[in-house]
C-alpha cells in the first residue's frame, strides 16, 4: 500500500525483470497546479500544510474578533445567540485542529526529515494523502458556514447529550463529527509515517540522543496523536451511531451515560493540549541555542521531561472533569498527577533559561518571540498549577479564568513559538529574510495586544464571568475587564495582520540571504537555498549533536567520512518517489462519502437508495478506486544525479 | 533648574497615585473593589464556609506560584539583560564556551519545584475531602434541597416540605435556603449538562442526565446571590441564571408555610367583571438582548426580595381574573402548575403557584415587575432564544396575545405572591 | 547492491537500509496497530462500563447469546491465523504455490467467521429481539463486534486482493514484507476477538 523511499541498494536489474506495475499515469510536471496535487516531497507538503494553516488562522481570528466585538459591552445586540454559538464553537475547533495542528505538521514535514539527514518521509505517498484527507476535514467543518443548517454550534468538546440528536437536530453537529473523524484520520496517518522516519531514516551516526530537540518533540507529538484520537474517533462514532441509527450510547432515557463521552473525550483531550504545545517547545529548544549560541542546556533533562510530559499527559485528564462529581479519591489523584506534570513543564523552563546562561544573544525577531514564549508561558504555566488544585478549581473551572489560562499556553505558547519557528525558518524555506525592524514591530504589538486581550480575562474569571456566554448584564461588574480584552483583541489582529503583511512581502521581495544566515547549529541548516528536492546530495554522516555546528568547526573529519561513502551513491544516482495522483483521489473520494454522511439528508430518495447513501457509496467507489491505483502503481521511483559542485 | 518643578510635580502625582493604590490595598477588602473583583459573582467576597475554602487555597496557589514567578522571572530578565550582545563585535565575537548542563543544578531544581508541588497539594487534598461534602459533625442539621437544570431554568424541589396531594414543595430559579445551615443540593438534569454555580457560597457541581451529583453550601448570614449555568447547555446558555435567597431561621420557617399554600387568589370575592374594555397601551419595544433589570433594586436586593412577599397595593381584581382565565384558555396551564388554579398541573415549566414573590423571571434574566412580565410573555423567544414556552408553546399551539390579554396575564402572574 | 549471490538470500530480518533495521512497512503496521489497541481499548471499555451500569430492563447477555456457535467462529478464526502464518512463510521462501494455498485458506476461515457472524446478528434480531437500537446491551454489543467484523471484513478484501495480486507474477520473495505487514494485521485482528470473546461472551458464563 505505502511506499517506501531511497533504498539505494535496491536490484535494478530485477526490477526490469518482473512484469510492470499497472501504472495509469506518472503525472511529471514539476510547475504548475498538477505538480501541487500530485507532490510527494515533504517540503512542498509542508509548504502546503503552512499556508493552509495561516489562512485557517486568519479565519479563526476574524471569528474571534467577532466573539470580542458581541462582549465588548453588556447586552450586546451584534451577534444573536446562535451565531455566537457557533462563533466560539469554530473558534476553537478551527485554531486547535485547523491552524495550530497543521502549522505544526507543516514544520514537521519541512523540518524534521532535513534535521535527520533524509531525503524525505518513509511514505511520501501517505504523507500527501495526510494533508489531503485534512483539507477534506477542514472543508467538511466549514460548509456549515454555507448552508442552512449553519456551522457546528455545539462547543469544541461537544458534550452529550446537548449534541444528540434530540437537542441538536441538524446537521451541523453531523459535520463537526465527520469533520474532526477525518481531520484524526489525516493526523494519526501523517504521525505514523513520522514515527517511522524519526526512527528509521536518521543518518548514519544520527543517534536517538543526538537527535535535534524539536524532532524529539515531533517523535513525542506523534505517538500522542497516535495513542490519542483513537478516544475521540470512538466518541465520535458512538455519537455518530447514536445520531444516524438511534442507538443508546448517550441516549439519557435508555440508560446512556453522557459523562461517559466527557472521559472519552478528554482522554483524547488533554493529550491533545500537549500535542498542541510539545512541538513548539521543540521550535523553542532549537532556537534557543542558535541565538545564544551554546547548545542547550542538559539536553538529556529536557528530551526526558518532554517523554515524560507526553506520558503523564496521559493520565489528567479528569483535570477537566473536576467539577462533574467525581468523588474524593479520584479527584485528589488526578489533581496530584496534574501538579507532577508541571515538574517536567518546568523543567524545561529551567533548562531554557539555562541555555541564555553565559550565552551571546543575538536578539532577533525570533529569539524576541522565543522570549516571549518563555515568559507568557510561565504564566499560562503558573494559572495551570491554580486549576490543579480541585477546590479552587471548582470556582475557576468553565470561567473566563480558564479562558485565560489557556490562551496564556495557546498563544503564549504554541503560537509564540510557530510564529517564532516561521521567522527563524522562513530562510531555510524561502531564501529570504523578514526585515528586523518589521519583524520586532509585529512581536511588540502582538505581544502587547496579546496580554491587553487575556490578562483582563482573570479578574473577569475570579469575579464569575462563566465562559460560552453570549451576553452578560451591566450590573454583573464583568463591563470594564470586557471592553479592555476587546480592545486588546484589536490591537493582537493589528498585530497579526503587520506579522502577516510582513511575512508575504518578504516571500516575494524581502532581503536575500544565503544558507546558514544564523550561524545554526543543526543539519537542516547545512543544506543550499532554496533547498533541492532530494535535501541531501550525500546523506550526512554525524559525529555529534548539534551536527552542523560541529561539521562548520571540524570540516576535515567530515568531509574524509563523506568522501568515503559518497562514490557509493554517486554510481546509481539519488532515487526519487515518483509523484502520484492517488492520495488526492483517495481524499476526494472520502471527501465525498463524508459529505453524504454530514451533509445531506437521510431522506428516501425515490429509487431504491436514497441520496444520502447514493452520495456516500459514490465516496467510497472513489475512495477504493484510489487505493487500489495506488497500491498497484508500486512504490517505484527514479534517479537522479545532481551536479557535484554542491559543497 | 527647570526640570525640577516638573519632576516634583510628577513625583506629588506619583505619590498621589501610590497613595490611591495602597489605601484600598491597606484597608481590607475594597483591595477587590479596586481590582474590580467585587461584582456580584466574585469569586473574593464570600459568605460561605465552602467558597472561603476555595478562596484560601486559591491564595495559597497564588503567593507559592507569584514567587516563585518572582524568582524565575528575575533571573530570566537578569539572563537576557547580562548576556545580550549589543554590538556586531559582541555577535561576531568567539562563541561562548559549548558547555552542556550541570546535572546538579537540574535535580536541585527539579526538587525545589517538587517541594513548592507539596506546598500546594496539602491543603488541595484537605480542600478536597472538606469541599465534597456537608461535615460529618453538622450532617445532622444539613437541609436538603434537589436541584434539577432544565434548558434554560433551575427547578427546586424541598423534599422535606411536603404537600398534601402535590409532592414536595417545589419553586424555580430562586432557592431559598436557611441561612448558618449547611444545605445538601441535590443536582439533577432532565435534559442536557448543566453546572450550578453560586460563586459567592461554592464552587461549581455539574448537573448530569443519569448521575445523582449533589454539592453542599452554607450561607453564613442572610443574604441574596447570584447564581449561573456554568456548563454550555445550548442556545440560552448565557441567560441560564438563578439566585440564592438565605433567610434566618423564622424567616424561612415563615416563607415555606407560605409557599405551602396554594396560589392566592384575588378575584374570587369579586362579582360582575368589565376587563373587556381595558384601554392597553402597545408594549414598548425592546431591542433583542437588552437588559431586563434596574440597579435600584440591587442595592438593597434582600430587602427588594422581602418586600416582594407582600402583595401590591394597587390590584385590579377584574383584571386578574380575566388573566386568570387567559392562563387557561391560553394553555398555558398545559406547562405550569399554578396549585389553587385548576387544570394547571403542567410539568414542563417551572412552578408558577408564588411566581409573583419571586424577585426575577425568565430564569433569573429580568426583574419582575410587570413590564418585563409583559416583555416576556410578549415575545419569549426575543427574551430567551430558542427557550421552550417560545418554540414548542407558542409556536407549534399558535398562540397570540392582544395587549389586553398581556396586561391581564401580567395582573394575575404579579398577584401570586 | 551488485552481487547476485547477496541478491538470492534475502534477510527478513533485517533491513540494512533502515536506521533501526525494522522494515519500513512494518514499523508502521506495528505503531498503527498500537494505535488500533487505543480504538478497540475504548470500544471494550465502553461495553464494560454500560455492563457495570445496566439500565433497567436490559436482557441479561446470557440469555441471548450461543456460547457453542462463538467457539466454534473463534476457533475458526484462530486457525485462520495459523494459515496466514504459514502463508508468510511460503512467501519468504519464494513459494507461491504454498502462498496461494495459504492465503486462500486463510480467506476462507475469514469467511466463515464472518458467515458466523452475520447468522448470529440475524439470530439475535429476529429471534431474540436484540437490535442495535432496543438497549444498551444490542448497542455496545453490535458496535462493538461490529467493528470487530469490519477489520475481518477488511481483511479478508485485503487477502483476497493480495491472493489475485499473486497471480500476476508481480509478487515475489522480495515483496515478502507486505504480506508480512498484512499478516500483522490479521494476527492483531484475531487476537483482539480473544479479548472479546473473553470480556463480550466468557465473562457472562463466569
Amino acid at each position: 500500500m505505502a511506499d517506501a523511499l531511497a533504498k539505494p541498494e535496491s536490484p535494478v536489474g530485477e526490477a526490469h525483470a518482473a512484469p510492470k506495475a499497472l501504472v495509469l499515469w506518472r503525472p511529471e510536471a514539476k510547475t504548475g497546479l498538477i505538480s501541487w496535487l500530485t507532490t510527494v516531497d515533504h517540503k512542498r507538503i509542508g509548504f502546503m500544510y503552512g499556508v493552509a494553516a495561516l489562512f485557517f488562522f486568519l479565519v479563526g481570528g476574524v471569528e474571534a474578533l467577532l466573539i470580542r466585538l458581541q462582549l465588548a459591552v453588556p447586552n450586546n445586540n451584534f451577534l444573536t445567540a446562535q451565531q455566537y454559538n457557533e462563533m466560539f464553537t469554530m473558534h476553537a475547533t478551527t485554531m486547535i485542529f485547523l491552524a495550530v495542528m497543521p502549522l505544526s505538521a507543516a514544520f514537521f514535514n519541512f523540518i524534521m526529515p532535513l534535521q535527520i539527514g533524509a531525503r524525505d518521509v518513509a511514505f511520501p505517498r501517505l504523507n500527501a494523502f495526510s494533508f489531503w484527507v485534512f483539507l477534506a476535514g477542514a472543508v467538511i467543518l466549514n460548509i456549515g458556514w454555507f448552508i442552512h443548517d449553519g456551522a457546528p454550534n455545539g462547543g469544541w468538546f461537544g458534550y452529550t447529550p446537548l449534541t444528540t440528536r434530540g437537542f441538536s437536530p441538524s446537521h451541523s453537529i453531523d459535520m463537526w463529527v465527520m469533520g474532526l473523524q477525518l481531520l484524526g484520520v489525516a493526523s494519526i496517518a501523517a504521525s505514523l509515517n513520522f514515527i517511522v522516519t524519526i526512527l528509521n531514516m536518521r543518518a548514519p551516526g544520527m543517534t536517538m540522543m543526538r537527535l535535534p530537540v524539536f524532532t524529539w518533540m515531533t517523535l513525542v507529538t506523534a505517538f500522542l496523536v497516535v495513542l490519542a484520537f483513537p478516544a475521540i474517533t470512538i466518541a465520535l462514532i458512538e455519537l455518530m451511531m447514536d445520531r444516524l441509527f438511534g442507538t443508546n450510547f448517550f441516549e439519557v432515557s435508555n440508560g446512556g451515560m453522557p459523562v461517559l463521552w466527557t472521559h472519552l473525550f478528554w482522554v483524547f483531550g488533554h493529550p491533545e493540549v500537549y500535542i498542541l504545545i510539545l512541538p513548539a517547545m521543540g521550535i523553542i529548544s532549537e532556537i534557543l541555542p542558535t541565538f545564544a549560541r551554546k547548545p542547550l542546556f542538559g539536553y538529556p533533562i529536557v528530551v526526558f521531561s518532554g517523554a515524560c510530559i507526553g506520558f503523564l499527559g496521559f493520565g489528567v485528564w479528569s483535570h477537566h472533569m473536576f467539577t462533574t462529581g467525581m468523588g474524593t479519591v479520584a479527584t485528589a489523584a488526578f489533581s496530584m498527577t496534574t501538579m507532577a506534570i508541571a515538574v517536567p513543564t518546568g523543567v524545561k523552563i529551567f533548562n531554557w533559561i539555562g541555555t541564555l546562561w553565559n550565552g551571546h544573544l543575538t536578539m532577533r525577531t525570533p529569539m524576541r518571540f522565543a522570549l516571549g514564549f518563555i515568559w507568557l508561558f510561565m504564566i499560562g504555566g503558573f494559572s495551570g498549577v491554580m486549576h490543579a488544585a480541585a477546590p479552587a478549581d471548582a470556582q475557576q473551572h468553565n470561567s473566563y479564568f480558564v479562558v485565560a489560562h489557556f490562551h496564556y499556553v495557546l498563544i503564549g505558547g504554541s503560537l509564540f513559538a510557530l510564529l517564532a519557528g516561521i521567522h527563524y525558518w522562513f530562510p531555510l524555506m524561502f531564501g529570504r529574510r523578514v526585515s528586523e525592524g518589521w519583524g520586532k514591530l509585529s512581536f511588540w504589538i502582538i505581544f502587547v495586544g496579546f496580554n491587553v486581550t487575556f490578562f483582563p480575562m482573570h479578574f473577569l474569571g475570579l469575579n464569575g464571568m462563566p465562559r460560552r456566554t453570549f451576553t452578560y448584564d451591566p450590573n454583573m461588574g464583568w463591563n470594564t475587564g470586557n471592553l479592555i480584552a476587546t480592545v486588546g483583541a484589536f490591537i493582537l489582529g493589528v498585530g497579526v495582520a503587520v506579522y502577516f503583511t510582513v511575512m508575504i512581502y518578504t516571500f516575494f521581495k524581502g532581503e536575500r540571504t544565503g544558507s546558514d544566515p544564523w550561524d545554526a547549529r543543526t543539519l537542516e541548516w547545512s543544506l543550499p537555498v532554496p533547498v533541492p528536492e532530494y535535501n541531501y546530495r550525500v546523506i550526512p554522516t554525524v559525529h555529534a549533536r548539534d551536527a552542523w555546528w560541529y561539521e562548520k568547526r571540524n570540516k576535515d573529519e567530515v568531509a574524509r567520512a563523506r568522501a568515503a561513502h559518497a562514490p557509493g551513491e554517486a554510481s546509481h544516482g539519488i532515487h526519487m518517489p515518483f509523484q502520484s495522483i492517488y492520495p488526492l483521489v483517495s481524499a476526494v473520494g472520502i471527501l465525498i462519502g463524508s459529505i453524504g454522511v454530514s451533509v445531506i439528508d437521510a431522506d428516501p430518495g425515490p429509487g431504491l437508495i436514497g441520496p444520502k447513501l447514493a452520495v456516500t457509496l459514490a465516496g467510497l467507489a472513489v475512495f477504493l478506486v484510489g487505493v487500489y491505483l495506488w497500491a498497484l502503481e508500486g512504490n517505484e521511483g527514479y534517479h537522479v544525479h545532481p551536479e557535484e559542485d554542491h559543497p | 533648574m527647570a526640570l525640577f518643578p516638573l519632576t516634583s510635580t510628577f513625583a506629588r502625582r506619583a505619590l498621589a497615585g501610590f497613595a490611591a493604590l495602597a489605601v484600598p490595598l491597606l484597608s481590607g477588602c475594597s483591595w477587590q473593589s479596586w481590582l474590580g473583583l467585587d461584582g456580584k459573582q466574585s469569586t473574593f467576597q464570600v459568605e460561605g464556609p465552602v467558597a472561603r475554602d476555595q478562596l484560601q487555597l486559591f491564595y495559597i496557589t497564588c503567593y507559592v506560584t507569584f514567587a516563585i514567578f518572582i524568582i524565575v522571572g528575575a533571573i530570566l530578565a537578569y539572563a537576557t539583560l547580562k548576556f545580550w550582545a549589543h554590538s556586531d563585535a559582541d555577535e561576531h565575537a568567539e562563541p561562548p564556551p559549548q558547555g552542556h548542563g550541570n546535572p546538579l543544578v537540574e535535580v536541585g531544581l527539579i526538587g525545589a519545584a517538587v517541594l513548592a508541588l507539596v506546598v500546594i497539594a496539602i491543603p488541595t487534598l484537605k480542600g478536597i475531602w472538606y469541599t465534597y461534602d456537608v461535615p460529618a459533625e453538622s450532617k445532622a442539621d444539613a437541609y436538603e434541597v434537589v436541584a434539577t437544570g432544565y434548558q434554560w431554568w433551575f427547578k427546586f424541589e424541598y423534599p422535606k416540605e411536603q404537600i398534601a396531594g402535590a409532592g414536595p414543595l417545589t419553586c424555580a430559579n430562586e432557592l431559598v435556603i436557611p441561612a448558618g445551615r449547611p444545605v445538601r443540593i441535590a443536582l439533577r438534569s432532565m435534559d442536557v449538562m448543566h453546572s450550578f454555580w453560586v460563586p459567592k457560597l461554592a464552587g461549581k457541581v455539574d448537573m448530569i442526565p443519569n448521575r445523582a451529583n449533589f454539592i453542599w453550601l452554607k450561607a453564613e448570614h442572610p443574604g441574596y446571590f447570584w447564581g449561573q449555568c456554568a456548563e454550555f447547555c445550548g442556545e440560552s446558555h448565557a441567560v441560564m441564571r438563578f439566585r440564592v435567597v438565605a433567610l434566618g431561621p423564622q424567616e424561612f420557617r415563615d416563607w415555606v408555610e407560605h409557599q405551602a399554600q396554594p396560589a392566592r387568589s384575588v378575584a374570587a370575592a369579586q362579582g360582575a367583571l368589565s376587563f373587556a374594555h381595558v384601554a392597553a397601551a402597545p408594549i414598548r419595544a425592546y431591542a433583542p438582548n437588552e437588559a431586563g433589570v434596574s440597579a435600584a433594586y440591587e442595592t438593597a436586593p434582600l430587602d427588594s426580595w422581602r418586600a416582594r412577599q407582600l402583595p401590591n397595593e394597587s390590584e385590579d381584581p377584574a383584571l386578574i381574573a380575566r388573566g386568570r382565565a387567559l392562563f387557561s384558555e391560553k394553555t398555558c396551564i398545559s406547562c405550569h402548575t399554578v396549585r389553587g388554579v385548576p387544570g394547571a398541573m403542567g410539568i414542563t415549566g417551572p412552578d408558577l403557584t408564588h411566581v409573583g414573590a419571586r424577585s426575577s423571571i425568565a430564569g433569573g434574566l429580568l426583574e419582575n415587575n410587570s413590564e418585563q412580565l409583559r416583555r416576556w410573555i410578549h415575545n419569549p423567544g426575543a427574551v430567551k432564544p430558542g427557550n421552550k414556552m417560545w418554540v414548542t408553546g407558542y409556536l407549534v399551539n399558535n398562540i397570540h396575545l392582544a395587549s389586553d390579554e398581556e396586561l391581564a396575564l401580567v395582573a394575575f402572574l404579579q398577584s401570586l405572591k | 547492491m551488485s552481487s547476485t549471490a547477496a541478491a538470492a538470500t534475502i534477510d527478513h530480518h533485517h533491513d540494512p537500509s533502515t536506521a533501526t533495521g525494522i522494515p519500513n512497512k512494518k514499523l508502521l503496521m506495528w505503531a498503527f496497530l498500537a494505535s488500533d489497541c487505543m480504538f478497540f481499548g475504548c470500544l471494550i471499555s465502553t461495553h464494560l462500563i454500560y455492563r457495570l451500569h445496566p439500565p433497567p430492563g436490559v436482557p441479561a447477555a446470557r440469555d441471548v447469546f450461543s456460547i457453542e456457535l462463538t467457539s466454534f467462529s473463534t476457533f475458526i478464526l484462530l486457525m485462520s491465523s495459523l494459515m496466514m502464518a504459514l502463508a508468510v512463510n511460503a512467501i519468504q521462501k519464494g513459494n507461491l504455490k504454498s502462498l496461494r494455498a495459504c492465503l486462500a485458506t486463510t480467506i476462507l476461515f475469514g469467511a466463515i467467521f464472518l458467515g458466523c457472524q452475520v447468522y448470529e446478528f440475524s439470530h439475535f434480531v429476529s429471534e431474540k429481539h436484540l437490535t442495535i437500537t432496543s438497549n444498551i446491551l444490542g448497542t455496545t454489543f453490535y458496535t462493538l463486534t461490529g467493528t470487530h467484523g469490519l477489520h475481518v471484513l477488511i481483511g479478508v478484501i485485503w487477502l483476497a486482493s493480495m491472493l489475485a495480486y499473486s497471480f500476476t507474477g508481480r509478487l515475489t520473495e522480495k515483496d515478502s514484507i507486505d504480506v508480512e505487514s498484512m499478516g500483522l494485521y490479521w494476527h492483531f485482528v484475531d487476537i483482539v476477538w480473544i479479548v472479546i470473546f473473553t470480556v463480550v461472551y466468557l465473562l457472562e458464563y463466569l
